[in-house]
């Protein structure tokens, strides 16, 4: 039987060959890009990796810096940033404040218009703003806008939609009147929930930001293509009114979940701007040119349940900090460019004296193991303890929290003798264990809603709803409701350092470290603006080759 | 009659997994809103929960559910602002293309490769080919996939990274989901085919003078099949749903990522929608296949109670 079946042994292995062969006819044409194009004809595009899909292009609803990313190249609120970053005028051309600080006359840029051609008026902001407010529209962030008159009480059902401060007397005035003066109110504009919506557009389709076909936007590109999960392509709005500022042309988002996907289509240069890394590839990418790590308006921290013994005690609480060698864990552990946390509030606001607050602050918890030592000993000998039980230390499931994590227990240990034991969650268990406040210790990044050191100080009032540490402190909720108010921004520093120092002296959180972004950048690509606290702002960039 | 019973207990089948899933997947902790730390305040979760009914006691929400799925309406996600039914739609097409690429692989090469082994019994294609399937079935796509990308698009330029679009962009997913059941229908082939060799009816179509080619086929084949078809249904369920792994890695565009992000952003609509479809195409799948059996081999009789 053997010999005879050598047909079809044959035929089999034709068929496997056939496979092969087609397999390996399918390359891509590689090499049709012609290098020696001239230089002033480069087209201008860009192509970048999303990381998904964004969830909406509604601004009232964005919630995810995926969203936003994409949201802020295609919008523009009555604030923007610019080529430096600066926040200036955009839709808006003068902003008057009154004296008291608490009433803003924005007067809207003459001939405006939207992507479809409609005029831009002072109506459409007060539209968006109080569409967001709405119960109904069940908006994410309604938030921002509770220091302007009225809009809680509206938001929360307690109040009607007349008696909110938001008034447009003609169609270039926009009016709001806040409850009592507030300094970072400009910091806050440049939200996403601040932006535009043209209302005959939303009002006509309830999906609106859903498809390219129906989406109108006011900013620097609009929407022309969407291929959800797949590719979003964003072009140049030719009724921007500053769109000769622009020097991106097109720009085209990827969707790319995998890291080592997306790094790979980086390294083939079918991606000209990675905005992360795989965790493995960094330190080999480090020396490279095409290496960009930049500072993240964001702060990592432990939080305590001040409630749960061990860490009832103050002076525990400042032992375990001064035994975690921060240092150590930036260059040795997670090594992206990352800042030790020698306070609460992280690098990028910039004080009047034109100064970092972090630099103008003090420099607090500096690794300190003897310190460390005594004052467990003291916090033992107050609670009448001989020694400190084993403590859990709680993180969400994922490698670099769980590197860091585990250095922290190695340091404790080995400064002060304590046993820490660990114990990881899924995220969205993790998040529903620390808002039950069912640890003793857990992890946490913080990024700050507005560049202002309010942005974080903010979450560890009494009556904050993010405060999940049980810690509440008269002096400090006094202080950060004082710094407000405050129309002399030196003495607002004044009263925000002294909040944080308070912070730092009562503990309720261990901050780490202050987070960084690393990105890769393709060196035909200039002028791409990384941001504290936004995603890299493409409209300036050029393609040079 | 038969036909009667089948559907109806089709149906029941869908309603269990459908009332499973929606018990199970709320008593995972966790709520679709709360993407991160930040606490929004109770009013403004109460407004977004109204909005989705999530508001309304459980057995209420399971009852609006099975009303709206009676109208095949599987509701709006929570997370991204899109209806369930327009996500599955969308993203079914790039998935079924692989899965049915990768199906037609999977049983030409699996069958090759286990015919062979199955005719050189204990000789060296035999090991060969059952080296290969053994590889196939121990390395996993997640491994295999990053090795075809560092190797047939990186270092050698030959396809694309990922993405989705042209064929080419087909061509590594495809063979990252190939592997494993080629692997595993190879093994079923040439057990069944080794058994089906001896038996006495192909000596007997030997003796007839018949080509080899023709003994194989029509009749080694044909009866080595049947182990194989069983595999091939829920094979064919799972690959035209896509798999997250895959999707994931070659950045494509289908409905296979949708099972698990589903259930990491709790969003509930997702969850059951996804089930239930996935639910719709097995079990329609598994009716396909029983009825097949009876072509292949008439011995095998189509009846819902005892033999």
């Amino acid at each position: 039987m053997k010999n005879q079946l050598k047909n079809l042994h044959l035929s089999l292995t034709a068929i496997l060959f056939l496979v092969l062969t087609v397999l390996a006819g399918c390359a891509p044409d590689k090499n049709n890009s012609s290098d020696d194009t001239p230089k002033e004809n480069v087209s201008q595009e860009i192509t970048t990796n999303l990381g998904g899909e964004p969830y909406t292009l509604d601004p009232a609803f964005a919630s995810d810096t995926t969203s936003f990313w994409v949201i802020q190249h295609l919008y523009e609120g009555l604030l923007e940033y610019d080529k430096d970053g600066q926040l200036v005028e955009g839709a808006a051309s003068k902003i008057d404040v009154s004296e008291d600080g608490k009433i803003y006359t924005f007067t809207i840029k003459e001939g405006l218009k939207w992507s479809n051609g409609d005029a831009i008026t002072a109506k459409d902001f007060e539209y968006a703003w109080k569409r967001v407010l709405n119960p109904e529209t069940a908006a994410y962030s309604p938030t921002s806008f509770y220091y302007i008159k009225g809009a809680e009480n509206y938001n929360t059902g307690n109040g009607a939609v007349e008696e909110v401060g938001i008034t447009a007397p003609d169609d270039l005035t926009l009016v709001v009147e806040l409850s009592s003066p507030t300094a970072f109110f400009k910091q806050l504009l440049a939200r996403a929930e601040f932006l535009p919506v043209n209302q005959s557009v939303v009002e006509a389709k309830e999906n609106w930001a859903g498809e390219a076909d129906s989406i109108v936007t006011n900013g620097a590109y609009i929407l022309d293509s969407w291929k959800h999960d797949q590719q979003i392509v964003l072009v140049k709005n030719e009724n921007y009114w500053n769109n000769e500022a622009i020097s991106m042309e097109k720009i085209n988002f990827e969707m790319v979940a995998d890291a080592t996907t997306y790094y790979q289509m980086f390294k083939t240069g079918e991606l000209d701007l990675i905005n992360s890394l795989p965790l493995d590839s960094i330190e080999q990418e480090k020396n490279n040119n095409e290496y960009v790590s930049s500072p993240s308006f964001s702060v990592y921290t432990f939080s305590f349940n001040v409630e749960e013994k061990p860490f009832t005690n103050k002076k525990i609480r400042q032992a375990l900090s001064y035994a975690i060698d921060r240092e150590a864990i930036v260059n040795n552990i997670t090594k992206a460019g990352e800042a030790s946390a020698f306070g609460y509030v992280p690098f990028g606001f910039i004080t009047p004296n034109n100064e970092d607050f972090r630099n103008q602050s003090e420099k607090y918890y500096e690794f300190n193991p003897e310190r460390a030592k005594q004052l467990l000993e003291e916090g033992l000998k107050e609670e009448g303890w001989s020694e400190l039980p084993t403590v859990t230390f709680k993180y969400n499931t994922a490698d670099n929290h769980k590197k860091i994590a585990e250095a922290v227990q190695e340091m404790i240990k080995q400064n002060l003798g304590v046993n820490v034991n660990l114990e990881n969650q899924e995220w969205k268990t993790y998040i529903d264990t620390f808002k039950q406040k069912n640890f003793q210790v857990a992890r946490m990044g913080w990024g700050g809603e507005f560049l202002d050191p309010l942005g974080v100080l903010s979450h560890y009032t009494t009556t904050n709803s993010s405060n999940f540490t049980n810690w509440s402190n008269a002096e400090y909720d006094q202080l950060i409701e004082a710094s407000n108010p405050e129309q002399d921004p030196a003495k607002r520093i004044e009263l925000l350092q002294k909040a944080e120092a308070i912070l730092m002296e009562e503990l309720p959180i261990i901050p780490i470290l202050f987070s960084a972004q690393n990105a890769l950048v393709s060196e035909k690509i200039e002028g791409i603006r990384f941001d504290v606290l936004r995603n890299p702002d493409l409209r300036f960039a050029k393609r040079v080759e | 009659m038969y036909f009667t019973r089948r559907v109806f207990s089709m149906l029941v089948t869908l309603w269990i997994i459908v009332t499973l899933t929606f018990l199970i997947m709320h008593s995972i902790p966790g709520d679709p809103f709360s993407t991160d730390a930040k606490a929004l305040p109770e009013d403004v979760l109460e407004n977004m929960r109204e909005k989705y009914n999530l508001d309304k006691p459980l057995p209420l929400q399971y009852v609006l559910y099975i009303k709206n799925l009676l109208l095949l309406d599987f509701g709006p996600s929570i997370q991204s602002n899109r209806d369930v039914n327009t996500m599955i739609a969308t993203g079914f097409g790039a998935s079924a293309i692989l899965g049915l690429q990768s199906l037609v692989l999977s049983i030409i090469l699996g069958i090759g490769l286990g015919g062979l082994a199955a005719l050189y019994h204990h000789r060296f294609l035999d090991f060969l080919s059952m080296l290969i399937a053994i590889i196939g079935i121990s390395v996993p796509s997640f491994i295999l996939a990053p090795l075809l990308i560092k190797y047939a698009a990186v270092e050698w330029g030959l396809l694309p990274v990922a993405s989705w679009g042209t064929w080419q962009h087909t061509i590594l997913p495809t063979i990252a989901l190939t592997v494993g059941p080629v692997a595993i229908i190879a093994r079923f082939v040439r057990a069944s085919m080794i058994e089906v060799l001896n038996q006495n009816y192909i000596r007997t179509a030997e003796a007839k003078g018949l080509s080899d080619f023709q003994v194989v086929l029509r009749h080694g084949l044909r009866n080595g099949l049947i182990p194989v078809i069983t595999f091939i249904g829920p094979l064919f369920a799972s690959l035209i749903t896509g798999t997250f792994v895959i999707e994931k890695i070659f950045a494509i565009p289908g409905i296979g990522k949708y099972f698990v992000d589903s259930i990491f952003n709790r969003d509930y609509p997702v969850i059951l929608g996804t089930t239930i479809f996935y639910s719709i195409i097995l079990i329609i799948t598994l009716f396909l296949i029983d009825l097949s059996y009876r072509f292949i081999d008439p011995r095998i009789k189509l009846s819902s109670r005892e033999d």
